[in-house]
């Protein structure tokens, strides 16, 4: 039992060396470290630290804002471009007004993150759209025009779509605060817009 | 010589089943072509000189305990737990243990050198089949069940978690041109260390789990924590009574 808590020890202890050196993880040594035994090999401590605090939270459900759905051109703009693209440095073109591709993030400049919604759908003009979702092209014909789905329904789907489906296996865009209500807007906004 | 043969059956296998969709015609040509000769034969090659300082196959099965003979199997066993080593382990961690017992300076974990030597160790076991055993005691039950938690956590800036898009009822789907791979099928915990294409370098399994989770935004944890290895022993074992082939070769 002794043995085995000690050789622990001596691990963790080569594990807190190694932490630092890879990845700056801040770990504090443990206190009584034993002498390292012979055999030694990294283990990295801090990887259910970061997963905890990466973890998704509970579903939410949205109430759509007043004034969500727009025909205005620019939102519509920066809702497709949100949609066919994954980033702002792998975007191709000028975001739309209002829509920066990069943004400061403590103090770094980093590529915005967009929806990359055609990964997994197919729509109008996609390209390479993925079947992984199912596809949205003529969405406002097919679905709210017949009344199969309303705009509200639309907008809890993108913004956290485990309330219509709890095993979704799509994205999750506001509850992680990926985007604000207002993106999340302009997204819906393009989605239903006659295209 | 065998270990060539057997790589491009299983390499022509994963081009069949699915790589073609996602290849251009240069690509495939590209492709074609390495499966004659995969790139990372040779650093496979420089792995077995690197184990032949430390003592060579012999070494190895007498650091774990196996003969020459029993030893292939065995390695076809990982990730697995050892008592000596406390935990359940990969093969890079036992390989970190053999240097430092021989008073050496451990290769890092996710350095070229380690990928080269451990991917030479897992080509000894060319041709066996995966027989890892998550039930064989209450270590790796416990590392299979923080593997399977892992897999399934949902987590980063989209919400997702590798079962989001490795989950059988997604498997094949069309992600951005790329089909969705079975994870199991592809015996991923027996085709890596592999050459990728897209990076023109030997990868492992660990190291590609980081790829997928740069690639989705989810938080990248480090090679070798026991939630790396848990992931390892899931994943591997989705592919158990899969072949063998190393170096393996991926898009
Ligand atoms: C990783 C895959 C994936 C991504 C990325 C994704 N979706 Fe989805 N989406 C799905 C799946 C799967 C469904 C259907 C099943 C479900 O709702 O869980 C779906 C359903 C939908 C629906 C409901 C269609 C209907 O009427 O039933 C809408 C609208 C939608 N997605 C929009 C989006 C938008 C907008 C984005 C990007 C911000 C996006 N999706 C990103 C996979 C994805
Ligand atoms: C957003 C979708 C997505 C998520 C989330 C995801 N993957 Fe992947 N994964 C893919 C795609 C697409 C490929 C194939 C890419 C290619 O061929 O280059 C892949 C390939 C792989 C492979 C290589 C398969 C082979 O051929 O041997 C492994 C292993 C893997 N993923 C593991 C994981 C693990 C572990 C996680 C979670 C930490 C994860 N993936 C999360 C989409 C995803």
């Amino acid at each position: 039992m002794k043995k085995r808590v000690q050789v622990a020890t001596a691990t963790m202890l080569f594990v807190v060396l190694a932490g630092c050196a890879s990845d700056g993880a801040t770990q504090t040594a443990p206190a009584q470290a034993a002498t390292p035994k012979a055999v030694l090999f990294e283990q990295p401590t801090t990887a259910k630290a970061i997963i905890e605090k990466d973890k998704l939270g509970a579903p939410v459900k949205y109430t759509m804002p007043d004034g969500c759905i727009t025909d205005d051109a620019d939102a519509i703009a920066r809702g497709g471009f949100i949609f066919h693209n994954l980033n702002g440095k792998k975007a191709k073109g000028d975001a739309p007004k209002g829509l920066a591709k990069m943004i400061e993030v403590n103090g770094k400049k980093v590529e915005k993150q967009y929806g990359n919604c055609v990964a997994c759908h197919n729509i109008e003009k996609a390209k390479g759209g993925g079947n992984i979702g199912p596809d949205l092209s003529n969405y406002k014909a097919i679905f709210i025009d017949t009344g199969v789905r309303d705009h509200a329904f639309v907008y809890q789907k993108i913004a956290d779509a485990r309330i219509d489906n709890p095993n979704t296996h799509m994205t999750i865009n506001l509850t992680t605060k990926l985007f604000t209500e207002r993106e999340i807007c302009d997204i819906t906004s393009y989605v239903v817009s006659p295209k | 010589m065998k270990k060539a043969l057997i790589s491009l059956v299983a390499a022509s296998a994963l081009l069949l089943a699915s790589d073609q969709f996602a290849m251009s015609d240069a690509d495939r040509a590209m492709y074609a072509e390495m499966l004659e000769a995969n790139p990372a034969e040779i650093f496979v090659q420089e792995g077995g000189e690197k184990l032949a300082k430390l003592g060579g196959d012999a070494a190895l099965a007498k650091f774990l305990g196996k003969t020459e003979e029993t030893l292939p199997a065995y390695i076809a066993g990982f990730p697995r737990y050892i008592a000596s080593l406390g935990a359940v382990v990969s093969l890079e961690q036992v390989l970190q243990a053999m240097m430092k017992s021989q008073g050496l300076e451990a290769y890092k974990f996710a350095s070229a050198d380690m990928t080269a030597l451990s991917a030479y160790v897992k080509s000894l076991a060319n041709e066996e089949k995966i027989n890892i055993d998550v039930n064989a005691d209450e270590h790796i039950k416990a590392a299979y069940a923080l593997g399977k938690e892992v897999y399934e956590t949902k987590r980063g800036a989209r919400g997702l978690a590798c079962l989001s898009c490795h989950s059988s009822d997604v498997i094949g789907s069309i992600l951005r041109t790329q089909p969705l791979p079975d994870l199991g099928k592809a015996v991923a915990g027996g085709t890596w260390p592999a050459y990728r294409m897209t990076k023109s370098s030997l990868t492992t399994l660990q190291k590609r789990f980081q790829g997928c989770m740069n690639n989705a935004l989810l938080a990248v944890i480090p090679q070798g924590s026991p939630e790396m290895v848990a992931l390892e022993v899931y994943v591997t074992n989705l592919g158990k009574g899969g072949e063998i082939a190393i170096p393996g070769l991926k898009r």
